[in-house]
């Protein structure tokens, strides 16, 4: 299986220092198990912080030059279109540019590829022509789908994680540079400008929705028992009674 | 006997309380004709409304009651759920194809929605499948849309960018993903919440690249705390963890302890809930035989419904907590997984 990993120009979010963003080192180790000589793409100007990416293990990278500011996704559609890969593996959100975590589906949409978002695992399939993947939901559950190739995945920071950065292999891999076609700088939709920090909203205790706060004292064990799983079912917390009768139906 | 703090009075107080809900009828706040909509896309999975649910919907009133001839909040969700109303929704849609249909396929179905109803503002909730959903709608739609959105007011949204240390902001767009904890939720009077049923979605699309596909629950017994959305706690005042252990997987909670607990080497030091310990994003916090020391309050300041078991009355936990049970940990754990064992049968 052919693999391609994409890579963006990362900012640390502190130092404010050209690095590789940390989804895409997972990215690259998700890759190299499939297929160990995958290698990497980037469109850009400068190969800051993508010239990380060999220290995480990838053997080569491909650099398309454009020009900054230029959308990037005219390039590597235009690059992949050629050399069809059978999986091309995408952090879910850049690090340091717009991280808008759109390029993925812009990508996906010019190439008309399937995309499955916020993979935590990617095998081959026994069969050819597919992947076996398990993607991550809210609350701990997940997704296990068998997807036709080619596809465009984006990796989840669950994933399993990356190499740790080598300067050896730093220094074996390749990194090509080709030049891009040339495009028209895109204007930002939005004014940028700097941050500003604003603190998230305070969780609060919802007292009145509790109930007006009742302390029920020395009731019998029972009786407490009941006033639980009551509760714990009315504020919709866990329909434990109905639940568990329905686990036991599916057992038999 | 049952104590009200709420009026400080003691006495006994007959029947389980909290009616009020249905008595709000007469004042619901009703939009008949709207100068335009809202649509707030609602993960409400178990057909209950998360913390997260209910600030995208208060989002929604924000852009609504805003706009000049007031508009109306359509809620889009999976199933029927409690507390759309209260929660700021005029209208509801029940999409179906249950909590996590197939993307791609609903993408597809939204699309539809969106040209019958061409709506000012969609909203979803930055998070899985409805921010990998705001994006297919925004590629195939070609518009521009504002992900994670950190401040939202009438006239602005604001989202970080270039790795945190840049923002970028604009009138709000026609679509937004919404950061959790940046949107206040809708603390008003009840609106209508009227079932639209016209223009139900049906959600059997699927993506055709897709072969198969199985939805695995997360499992709370190895749920990582910060991660769990109910978490059953055990104190010192806890001693039979033989009982607990089995509570807690009985009550598909996620198992959690205090300091001393873990300092005693009976629960690992992953479980320690806490300043020093986990900060919890749980919905629901069970402390048993937990006095609750600032340092573990710390850890539990964003949990909505706390339950307490204590002997002490006075106990710190029992004034937090929405219902706190002045009794033996020892007795009511056994009655608590006898109830639970007979509800299986
Ligand atoms: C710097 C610092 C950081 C700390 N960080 C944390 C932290 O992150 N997390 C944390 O938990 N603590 C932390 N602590 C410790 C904290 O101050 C408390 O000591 C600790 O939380 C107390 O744990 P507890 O409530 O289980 O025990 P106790 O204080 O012993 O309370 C036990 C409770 O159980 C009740 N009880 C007794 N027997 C029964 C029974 N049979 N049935 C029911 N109830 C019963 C008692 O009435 C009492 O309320 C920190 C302390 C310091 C100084």
């Amino acid at each position: 299986m052919r693999v391609v990993v994409l890579l963006s120009a990362g900012r640390h979010p502190v130092s404010g220092r050209a690095i590789l963003p940390p989804l895409e080192a997972q990215a690259i180790a998700m890759a190299l198990a499939l297929d160990p000589h995958c290698y990497g793409l980037h469109a850009g100007c400068t190969p800051d912080g993508v010239a990380d990416a060999p220290g995480y293990g990838l053997p080569s990278l491909d650099l398309l030059t454009i020009d900054a500011d230029v959308d990037p996704v005219p390039a590597l559609a235009a690059d992949l279109s050629k050399r069809k890969p059978d999986l091309i593996v995408a952090g879910r959100r850049g690090q340091g540019g717009n991280d808008t975590g759109l390029l993925p589906y812009a990508l996906a949409e010019a190439l008309h590829l399937p995309l499955l978002n916020d993979i935590v695992s990617a095998a081959q399939e026994d069969s050819d022509g597919m992947g076996r993947f398990e993607q991550a939901l809210p609350k701990g559950a997940k997704r296990r789908v068998t997807m036709l190739l080619p596809a465009i995945v984006t990796v989840h920071p669950l994933a399993p994680a990356a190499a740790p950065f080598a300067y050896a292999k730093a220094r074996r891999g390749t990194i090509e540079f080709r030049e891009g076609p040339s495009g028209e700088a895109a204007p930002g939709l939005f004014e940028t400008r700097s941050r500003r920090a604003r603190p998230k909203l305070m969780r609060q205790a919802d007292a009145e929705s509790d109930g007006g706060g009742a302390a029920i004292i020395d009731p019998d064990p029972d009786d407490a028992a009941r006033m639980i799983v009551d509760y714990l079912e009315r504020l919709g917390v866990r329909r434990l009674r109905n639940e568990a009768s329905r686990t036991t139906d599916h057992r038999d | 006997m049952r104590i009200d703090r709420a009026s400080h009075s003691v006495g006994l107080v007959g029947g389980p309380g909290r009616e009020e809900a249905v008595a709000f009828e007469a004042n619901v706040r009703i939009v008949d004709e709207p100068a335009f909509t809202v649509l707030a896309v609602l993960g409400a999975s178990n057909g209950r409304l998360s913390r997260f649910d209910r600030q995208i919907l208060g989002a929604g009133r924000l852009l609504a009651d805003a706009g000049e001839g007031g508009g109306a909040v359509i809620a889009v969700l999976p199933q029927a759920a409690d507390g759309l109303g209260e929660a700021g929704a005029d209208r509801a849609i029940i999409r179906g194809g249950g909590d996590f249909a197939d993307v791609a396929g609903r993408a597809e179905a939204f699309l539809a929605l969106d040209r019958t109803l061409t709506p000012r503002h969609w909203l979803f909730a930055e998070n899985g499948p409805e921010a990998d959903l705001a994006r297919r709608m925004a590629i195939r739609l070609k518009e521009p849309i504002l992900t994670d959105v950190e401040h939202l007011t009438a006239r602005q949204a604001v989202r970080a960018s270039h790795g945190g240390l840049r923002e970028e902001a604009g009138p709000p767009p026609r679509l937004m993903t919404i950061q959790e904890d940046r949107v206040a939720s809708y603390a008003d009077r009840p609106c209508e919440a009227r079932l639209l049923d016209a223009q139900t979605v049906s959600a059997d699309a699927t993506d055709s690249a897709i072969v198969e596909s199985e939805i695995v629950p997360g499992d709370p017994s190895s749920m990582a705390l910060a991660e769990a959305d109910f978490v059953v706690s055990a104190g010192n005042g806890v001693s039979d963890f033989d009982a607990f252990h089995r509570l807690a997987a009985a009550l598909k909670a996620t198992p959690g302890a205090s300091r001393v607990v873990c300092d005693a080497g009976l629960m690992p030091r992953e479980a320690q809930v806490g300043a020093s310990g986990t900060v919890l994003s749980a919905d629901c916090y069970f402390a048993l035989g937990i006095a609750g020391a600032p340092q573990h309050l710390q850890g539990i300041a964003g949990c909505e419904h706390v339950i307490a078991v204590n002997t002490d009355l006075h106990a710190a936990m029992v004034e937090r907590a929405g219902l706190a049970i002045v009794q033996d940990a020892q007795k009511v754990m056994p009655a608590l997984l006898h109830l639970l064992r007979e509800g299986e049968t």
